[in-house]
């Protein structure tokens, strides 16, 4: 087994929300300066940043994975992670599909949307309007998805809005999720289990669900003990399964 | 006022059949989030909502509310119906806005005892 420190939510300067500090050539490049050796790029339902992230990551040697987070028609943020760009991809066009014409982005309201290359270059400007809500419903958020190849998490469950958790009251078993998603502020929760009771067997994941640099290195992370860097292997981690590790609440900063 | 009454008057759609349409309204609450709705509604309630997700019904039997109307048109998922009628929770269908309804419902008289 291979020890990998792994960051499965990062946003690139294509999310609105996100600082144009965000390139992704900056992030895996932060990301090999600081032991980070897996990572998931997710942006807000679009995928536009993935190739360039890829290439960072050869570059870099950091195992690139791509992402994408999405929102369901409950308004809840599930992120999908895949094998290949070309999974991604096929996964893009059905959320692309799934969303109602929105006005297009107000830069100005809500942060612009840029996508970039593999060494910081300006390409385009995504002028549709990212954030809000696809057709798809949770539950085929996540079938669509994993049948696909994914592997799907629920985002910050434990915050106020956006959380599948909050949207729906709690967590059914039936959604095929692979795991939930404790958020920065919140990690005490894996002592304390307090939402065990509403979420059922779901391992707990910990992200930095970073927007700029400083979040995304001082944010939590997962230590992961896997054969390869792969879905496969990362599922098996964690379910605890054949061996496999996946221990969150890890930090960069408190191991050093 | 009972859940048969309002039936006619605001031109709902039930979209379930086991529900007890005799039930006292005991006042209501309008949210989307469920896990607030968890928190805040209370029994003999009337719950309106645009979310048509299965666990819509779990919340409403848990804290046995006296119906739920679901707006705006939204799509109701089929396991929801069926889940409704394994829990016989009484499911009402409507194009109109929550706004529009709980006004509606409001002005035919179910207000919430302070």
């Amino acid at each position: 087994m291979k020890r990998f420190i792994g960051d499965f939510h990062v946003h690139t300067l294509l999310s609105p929300c996100a600082e144009v500090e965000m390139t992704p050539n900056h992030i895996v490049l932060r990301a090999a300066q600081n032991g980070i050796s897996i990572l998931a790029i997710t942006d807000h339902n679009a995928s536009g940043n993935v190739l360039a992230a890829l290439e960072a990551g050869r570059k870099y040697g950091v195992n690139v994975f791509p992402g994408m987070e999405v929102e369901s028609l409950e308004e809840a943020h599930i992120v999908t992670i895949f094998n290949t760009w070309e999974q991604l991809a096929a996964w893009q066009k059905i959320v692309d599909d799934s969303r109602r014409d929105l006005p297009p982005n107000n830069a100005k309201k809500f942060g612009g949307q840029f996508v970039v290359d593999a060494y910081d270059n300006f390409v385009c400007e995504e002028k549709k309007m990212l954030l809000g809500a696809c057709q798809l419903t949770a539950a085929e958020v996540i079938s669509k998805s994993r049948y696909l190849g994914a592997l799907v998490f629920a985002a910050h469950i434990d915050r106020p809005s956006y959380s599948l958790l909050g949207q729906l009251g709690f967590i059914g078993e039936e959604l095929a999720l692979d795991a939930v998603e404790i958020s920065r502020c919140n990690v005490s929760e894996l002592k304390t289990n307090k939402l065990r009771p509403l979420i059922g067997s779901l391992p707990y994941m910990t992200n930095s669900d970073g927007h700029n640099i400083s979040d995304f290195i001082q944010g939590p992370k997962n230590l992961l003990e896997i054969k390869e860097p792969s879905v496969e292997e990362i599922r098996l981690a964690l379910k605890g399964e054949k061996g496999r590790k996946f221990r969150p609440g890890y930090f960069i900063s408190l191991n050093r | 006022m009972k859940v048969s009454e309002i039936v006619p008057r605001l031109r709902l759609v039930n979209v379930t059949h086991k529900g007890n349409l005799e039930v006292e309204i005991k006042g209501g609450y309008t949210s989307d989030l469920l896990s607030n709705v968890m928190g805040q509604a209370k029994a003999g309630m009337i719950w309106v909502t645009m979310q048509g997700h299965h666990n819509v019904v779990a919340v409403a039997s848990l804290l046995e509310l006296s119906a739920v109307i679901i707006t705006g048109g939204t799509k109701i998922e089929e396991e929801t119906i069926a889940k409704a009628d394994e829990n016989e929770v009484t499911v009402f269908s409507t194009t109109m806005s929550s706004y529009e309804v709980t006004g509606r419902l409001y002005a035919l008289g179910i207000i919430n005892q302070q």
